[in-house]
């Protein structure tokens, strides 16, 4: 029996499959049944019957669709068809957990611009979300239908099995894992009930809530809490808190289960993947996989931390364009690092025993993908990580462990076959899945290659064939004798199977003017045909002789460079530093002291800092055992600045302006520890920073306090000690006066209307508050009769305002809103904490003071809308005249570095005291942000956060040298300079990489790279999902 | 439907005018043509041209200075002002800003900045200058006298003019017409737009069609100005008739360009024709100080607060750019080109001090470098027996907050009314809360 003859049947099994291809049991027969057995047997290979475990010379049986044995000493049954595979590697199938396969994709969202309309409202069918981007009650299977053409171009990758739902939304619905075979879906579905997909990405839907990720994180909150709620409430007959029945929710009815059904969550880089990690764990939804982005190895320990699987796409990206010397300049540090690590990550992961799957997602054309994956591997990812890493980890992440991912008994007959060792350079040469083969390549390709003797109208030559059977080419040799031998090339060389055509052009030759075309097969290393001349036919027989065989030296891609050249530094960028600064103990010696305390200013002055604390401040202080010395004689020594406004270190909208009300969106929710603007607050003396949402809603989102700690991952920017806190503005924004046409629907459009917005949420807020503290007094067995009040977290933030729990920052300008805020306030018993820029609060000093509200104003801005033309320098002096305690804030990245000079402007311009004005940047906010009693002042027992300037910290001459907080140093005059000189260094030498790496360097995602950050402003308002043309940004209207 | 329409019309313009007529207009006096000669006492005289003297005298006749120096004795009839101890400086000079043409940013009636088309070589920003503006006098009151004031808008945006800060009308605060054609050079980068990325090479594309489309516009002015000269021309193109002087040399280009790579195209742009270039912008001229003062290329720093333009940039890059500048040779002045904001000025130019500038050479920078840049540093800029009396007295040093505190200002000699929009609230709300 031949190999050949063996080929031949599993053709024959194929056609025999494709005629008859509905397997269910449900479907009426029609013509005649399908019982082809299917009882394989591969013989002599090499089989990994999962990663670590391999087999030579190991048999395994297919039985109908399954494996039946595995083994060394597996003997083939009779009635098996025989398929000899000694040449081959098996692998189990692979499995892609994260794909739209099956499903047609989402159309495009329409790109309109930010002056459109907005769109406030979803269309309501069939129970579903008030939020058109929730789709959590779809069940993809019920829109699957195999795709041939998708299938088999997952299966020439080695793909068997894949996970799908469709790529669209917040809540993308449930997905289902399926075979990656043409047939009915009822037979092809390994698994109805899929994890549920997620993203930050609201994708097509065209409502305008969220226009920014913290209104996603808002809204995926909402929603997980509200599926609680609805588990606990539907179908309850006591519904005392609600005046009709609880609705029918199909959204929140497709998450009643999701922690069992699990989660698989799609990011775009390492903050987004640890912020949707938080999210998660607020939810206690442990069975969720995040799906990586490539940039997990910048916060590795962090990645580490989460305990989650990871699905990693392989679209390692193209190098920067630095071709081109002028354009050199628009490439950044990160990127550069990004593209030389990209192709590590996946192995650093691994040997952080970060367990993950790969996927082809996000791979603009999927056949990148094993040139992808063996350059990860060349980068130290092992071979048998790589293998779990689309075999069994996927399995289990997919929830088919038990059926698929290894070659073992009972498990699907779902197998790769390869050339050779896949993750070096084996090519894929079939399929099998549920036992059924695909083929890619002949498994027992014929050999044409080798020299042939031949004749052709009485002449000899030798006609020599190279290459495989696809790519076959040839050449003739004349036998002359003495002569140099003549050679010439075959035309029109084909094969099919056996069989062998090509022409031969005699003139070429012989000078004989006529083309001889030859068509023959090769059998045994026997050639046999015939000739067509035009003289006739001519017949020929020829021996093939094997070619030498010569090894070819090497691969293309051995070029892959794997030596680092780039660093990974905290953050991961321009300016990181090589490790997370550390705290000291030090003796700051001969200072002039501004206290920000009732002692003023203290001339030649010691202080002592230990663990983060100031210790001791006084003259001729000893030096602690230990401690490092600074001379600070001659310099100013202050507290940090804090201010009190300022919206740097944010990510992806700054305004959730949408809804008039979005207290439940929270800045801290979208940290960006890797601003730069953090940095370069360092250099201008700033320590700590509100961090507020913009003023597009007359109550908008939740800010955040953070310390200026670079370096640190997002939640080490927190400030523990800063009580909650919230924004509200009133005026020309929240009424949108300057939105444009399209922005005249929602309401408020008036001062008026702003007032009664806000009182009627503070209504419904208390109203709440009534009916959570009834449903709590409830017994527990009441409480099991009753539908529970739902968890709003909108008006859960303004219960903490009425609780005193958290504290109101309002954007307010003019003096008309700024009495009817107080008014307000008063009569629904909450305080307005800070009136912030208050450009007019200097008529309405007494009125704040008398409420008890600070003020926290620009120093000197006019002039860039009505609302301001009132705006004098002299504000500050005249609130603080009033009684009012003042701050200098600055809503501004630029404005912030130079917190001191804008204070010393109320020196200049209305003689305030020198000591007061630092006090606007220093103490002041620390007590509108209620953080006085940790940091603000220079005082024993406060945090040590710290400045040391080269001079009179009001002059204009002032430069911060060292920016300290809690004892540790963030900012160095001289270090900067260093960190400039060796990121200036690391940037020619990856620039040289790039270039001294040729057209590998260019090949990859284009767009693989963190997108840039603009600058963001309180009035920047539009829809960070579409930000190719949406988002508005118009300077300065603050 | 048509009557309908007007009224609407008008009650809009009424609506717009009782709104904002309250803010267009000050109330503040310009001051008299000088009619005696003042001489001024005791101050430290920073001359710009000729050193700081301290303990000098300064004498102003006919709205220019007379005498500088120690113990001058007053003439006939003149007020003698003794300021012993305070620091006496130029009127500053602030410019390529939109003082006068904008006042309320987000108010589109009071924003007379912005043309529509992209060849507007004929429109002057004179006169849409309200010299009632409330924002001019708070500027003056930190020292400046003079502004120069330009169109906005891409491309070919028009000519800027040079105007004293204390007038009636845009006529009487004329100083210089046509100071340059100001010019906005399109993209250079790669990176398009922060809120619109594209690819790379899409950014390309468009950035040179932008560039070839500028090109010919020089081209076409060009063809106008030879058909000019040979009496070829049919009828007057009143956008390349302004470019002839342009093309004469007579009056210089005021490309507003911060990218290295845009700079460098208008350089070869202005070397083709024979132009003058001063560059307005010059966030990048630091990669290349040296081809600018070889070229003789001047520029206008607009950023002498800013952030830096990149994220690799150190954070005092756009700072210490004057400095660069100045120890390259270049010809520099600097600015805040915006309205309200030109009172910073003064203290940008403080901050470059601190960031490697002398104080004689920041002074340079808001005086006769500015005086030089706009074409008439033979009439200000420096306190020199035959200019312009136009001075500014300063308790301190005016360049720190610490020591600022402008006391008087003349230009031409008449004396300026420092009261402003901003002091007048001040005392009015200080009898609320006494």
């Amino acid at each position: 029996m031949t190999i050949s003859r063996l080929s031949k049947v599993g053709s024959a099994l194929l056609i025999a499959f494709a005629a008859s291809s509905q397997a269910d049991q449900t479907s009426p027969l029609q013509g005649i049944i399908d019982k082809t057995p299917n009882l394989i047997a591969l013989t002599g290979a090499t089989v990994y019957t999962e990663p670590g475990k391999k087999l030579q010379n190991a048999t395994v049986l297919i039985s109908n669709g399954r494996i039946s044995a595995v083994g060394t000493s597996v003997a083939v049954p009779a009635g098996y068809q025989q398929i000899d595979a000694s040449r081959y590697m098996v692998y189990p199938g692979f499995i892609d957990p994260y794909t739209q396969y099956g499903i047609e994709a989402a159309k495009p969202a329409a790109r309109g611009s930010y002056r459109d309309a907005p769109v406030y409202k979803n269309d309501r069918k069939g129970g579903n979300a008030s939020n058109a981007a929730i789709h959590a009650e779809l069940d993809w299977i019920s829109e699957f239908k195999p795709d041939a053409k998708a299938a088999e171009a997952l299966r020439q990758l080695g793909f068997t099995a894949a996970q799908s739902a469709r790529f669209d939304g917040i809540f993308r619905g449930q997905a289902f894992v399926s075979a990656l075979v043409d047939g009915l879906p009822n037979d092809v579905v390994l698994n109805a009930r899929g994890p549920q997909f997620m993203a930050f990405s609201k994708g097509t839907s065209e409502q305008s809530y969220p226009s920014s990720l913290m209104g996603s994180i808002a809204l995926i909150r909402q929603t997980l809490s509200d599926a609680n709620w609805y588990n606990q409430a539907y179908g309850k007959t006591d519904v005392r808190y609600f005046n009709a029945p609880i609705e029918y929710n199909a959204a929140l009815q497709g998450l009643s289960n999701i922690n069992q059904q699990g989660a698989i969550f799609e990011t775009t880089d390492d903050r987004s993947m640890l912020r949707a990690h938080l999210l998660l764990n607020e939810f206690n939804l442990t069975n969720a996989t995040m799906v990586g982005s490539g940039y997990e190895y910048v916060r590795l320990d962090d990645v580490k931390a989460m305990q989650r699987k990871l699905i990693l796409p392989l679209n390692f990206p193209a190098a920067p364009e630095v071709e081109q010397l002028s354009d050199q300049i628009d490439v950044n540090l990160a990127d550069l690092r990004h593209w030389e690590r990209a192709p590590a990550n996946a192995a650093t992961l691994a040997k952080a025993g970060v367990p993950f799957a790969l996927t082809t997602f996000k791979l603009k054309d999927k056949k990148d993908f094993w040139p992808n994956l063996r350059k990860a591997v060349k980068h130290g990812l092992s071979e048998d990580t790589a293998l779990a890493a689309l075999t069994t980890v996927p399995a289990s992440i997919a929830g088919v462990s038990d059926k698929l991912g290894k070659i073992a008994p009972g498990f699907q007959a779902d197998l790769v076959l390869a050339s050779g060792d896949l993750f070096a350079d084996g090519e894929i040469v079939a399929t099998w899945v549920r036992g059924k083969q695909h083929s890619i390549k002949p498994i027992t390709p014929i050999e044409f290659a080798g020299d042939y003797q031949v004749s052709v109208a009485g002449k000899p030559f030798t006609i020599s064939l190279t290459g495989d059977a696809e790519k076959l080419s040839g050449s003739v040799k004349v036998d002359a004798g003495d002569a140099e031998a003549k050679i010439v090339k075959l035309e029109q060389v084909k094969t099919q199977q056996q069989l062998l055509q090509f022409n031969l052009n005699l003139a070429d030759l012989t000078g004989d003017k006529q083309i001889a075309q030859f068509s023959g097969q090769l059998l045994d290393n026997n050639l046999t045909g015939k000739w067509q001349l035009m003289s006739g036919t001519e017949m020929l027989t020829a021996k093939r002789q094997p070619p030498v065989s010569v090894e070819t030296d090497d691969k293309a891609d051995d070029s892959v460079d794997i030596n680092m050249l780039s660093k990974i530094t905290f953050p991961n960028r321009a300016y990181g530093l090589p490790e997370l600064a550390k705290q000291q103990n030090v003796h700051i010696k001969n200072a002039t002291v501004w206290t920000a305390e009732k002692e003023g200013v203290l001339q030649n002055t010691d202080v002592i800092v230990r663990n983060g604390k100031f210790d001791k401040i006084g003259k001729n202080l000893t030096t602690p055992r230990g401690f490092d010395v600074i001379d600070a004689n001659g310099m100013h020594l202050t507290p940090g600045m804090i201010d009190e406004h300022s919206h740097v270190a944010i990510e992806a909208g700054v305004n959730e302006g949408t809804d008039a009300v979005t207290s439940e969106v929270r800045i801290g929710d979208v940290l960006n520890p890797e601003d730069i603007n953090l940095y370069r607050g360092l250099a201008g003396g700033v320590t700590t920073a509100q961090l507020l949402h913009g003023s597009a809603n007359p109550i908008g989102g939740q800010a955040q306090v953070i310390q200026f700690r670079w370096g640190e991952n997002a939640q080490g920017l927190k400030m523990k000690a800063a009580p909650p806190s919230i924004k509200f503005a009133l005026g020309e924004n929240v009424k949108q006066a300057n939105w444009g046409d399209a922005f005249t629907e929602r309401y408020p459009q008036t001062r008026i209307g702003v007032e009664t917005t806000i009182r009627d949420a503070f209504v419904a807020a208390k109203e709440y508050k009534a009916k959570l503290a009834a449903y709590n007094k409830l017994t527990k067995r009441q409480r099991e009769q009753v539908a529970a009040p739902r968890i709003d977290y909108r008006l859960e933030a303004l219960v903490e305002i009425l609780d005193k729990q958290r504290f109101v920052h309002t954007h307010s300008y003019v003096a008309s809103e700024i009495l009817m805020l107080i008014e307000l306030a008063d009569d629904m018993d909450f305080n307005i904490t800070t009136f912030t820029h208050i450009l007019e609060g200097y008529k309405t000093g007494k009125e704040m003071a008398a409420h008890g509200a600070s003020a926290s104003t620009f120093a000197d801005w006019w002039g860039f809308k009505i609302e301001v033309q009132d705006a004098i320098p002299t504000n500050a002096c005249l609130m603080a005249e009033q009684g009012v305690n003042v701050s200098i804030n600055s809503d501004d990245a630029g404005l912030q570095r130079r917190l001191n000079q804008e204070a010393a402007k109320s020196v200049m311009y209305c003689g305030m005291d020198q000591h007061e004005a630092l006090k606007m940047v220093t103490i002041n906010p620390a007590m509108q942000l209620k953080i006085d009693t940790v940091t603000g002042s220079i005082k024993e027992g406060k945090q040590a956060d710290f400045v040391l300037w080269n001079t009179h910290p009001l002059s204009v001459y002032s430069q911060a040298q060292q920016t300290w907080i809690a004892g540790t140093k963030y900012f160095d005059i001289n270090t900067d300079k260093q960190l400039q000189q060796q990121l200036e260094a690391e940037k020619i030498a990856l620039v040289q990489k790039v270039l001294t790496s040729g057209d590998a360097a260019k090949a990859g995602d284009k767009e693989g790279f963190k997108p840039y950050e603009p600058e963001w402003h309180c009035e920047d308002q539009g829809d960070w999902w579409q930000i190719g043309s949406h988002i508005h940004a118009n300077g300065h209207k603050h | 439907m048509k009557l309908t329409k007007i009224c609407i019309n008008v009650f809009a313009a009424l609506a717009s005018s009782l709104t904002t007529s309250a803010v267009l207009a000050h109330d503040m006096v310009p001051g008299q043509v000088q009619k005696a000669p003042i001489l001024l006492t005791g101050l430290t005289v920073h001359t710009v041209t000729n050193g700081v003297k301290v303990d000098n005298d300064v004498l102003l006749v006919d709205g220019k200075i007379a005498a500088v120096g120690k113990d001058l004795t007053a003439p006939d009839g003149a007020t003698v002002m003794a300021l012993d101890g305070k620091h006496l400086y130029p009127g500053l000079i602030a410019l390529a800003n939109q003082l006068g043409l904008i006042e309320i940013e987000a108010v589109r009636a009071t924003d007379d900045t912005t043309e529509v088309t992209q060849t507007n070589p004929d429109i002057k920003a004179r006169l849409a200058y309200n010299a009632d503006s409330e924002v001019i006098p708070t500027i003056r009151s930190n020292g400046f006298a003079y502004s120069m004031v330009y169109p906005s808008g891409s491309m070919l945006m028009g000519q800027s003019s040079l105007m004293q800060l204390d007038a009636w009308n845009h006529q009487d605060a004329l100083v210089a017409e046509g100071t340059g054609l100001h010019i906005r050079w399109p993209n250079a980068s790669t990176l398009g737009s922060r809120w619109n990325p594209k690819p790379a090479d899409e950014v390309r594309k468009a950035n040179a069609e932008q560039l070839e489309k500028l090109q010919q516009y020089f081209k076409d002015a060009k063809a106008y100005y030879d058909a000019e000269k040979a009496g070829l021309n049919t009828g007057l193109d009143s956008r390349w008739h302004e470019m002839l002087a342009v093309f004469d040399a007579k009056r210089p280009l005021f490309v507003h360009a911060d990218d290295e790579r845009q700079i460098r195209q208008a350089i070869l742009l202005a070397k083709e024709y024979g132009l003058k270039l001063t560059i307005v912008g010059g966030r990048d001229s630091w990669r290349m100080a040296d081809e600018l003062a070889a070229a003789m290329v001047s520029v206008i720093y607009t950023a002498p607060y800013g952030l830096p333009s990149r994220g690799d940039e150190n954070y005092q890059q756009a700072f210490i750019v004057p400095k660069t500048l100045q120890d390259a040779g270049v010809q520099y002045a600097l600015s805040l080109d915006g309205f309200w904001d030109t009172r910073n000025l003064v203290f940008a130019a403080g901050q470059a001090i601190s960031f490697g500038l002398t104080p004689e050479q920041a002074l340079r920078s808001v005086t006769i470098n500015a005086a030089q840049i706009a074409g008439v540093a033979d009439k200000i800029g420096s306190i020199e027996v035959g200019k312009a009396a136009s001075l500014v007295v300063s308790d301190g040093h005016i360049f720190d907050y610490l020591g600022h505190k402008v006391t008087h200002l003349w230009i031409d000699g008449r004396e300026v009314d420092l009261n402003n929009r901003h002091k007048q609230l001040h005392q009015k709300y200080q009898q609320r809360i006494n």
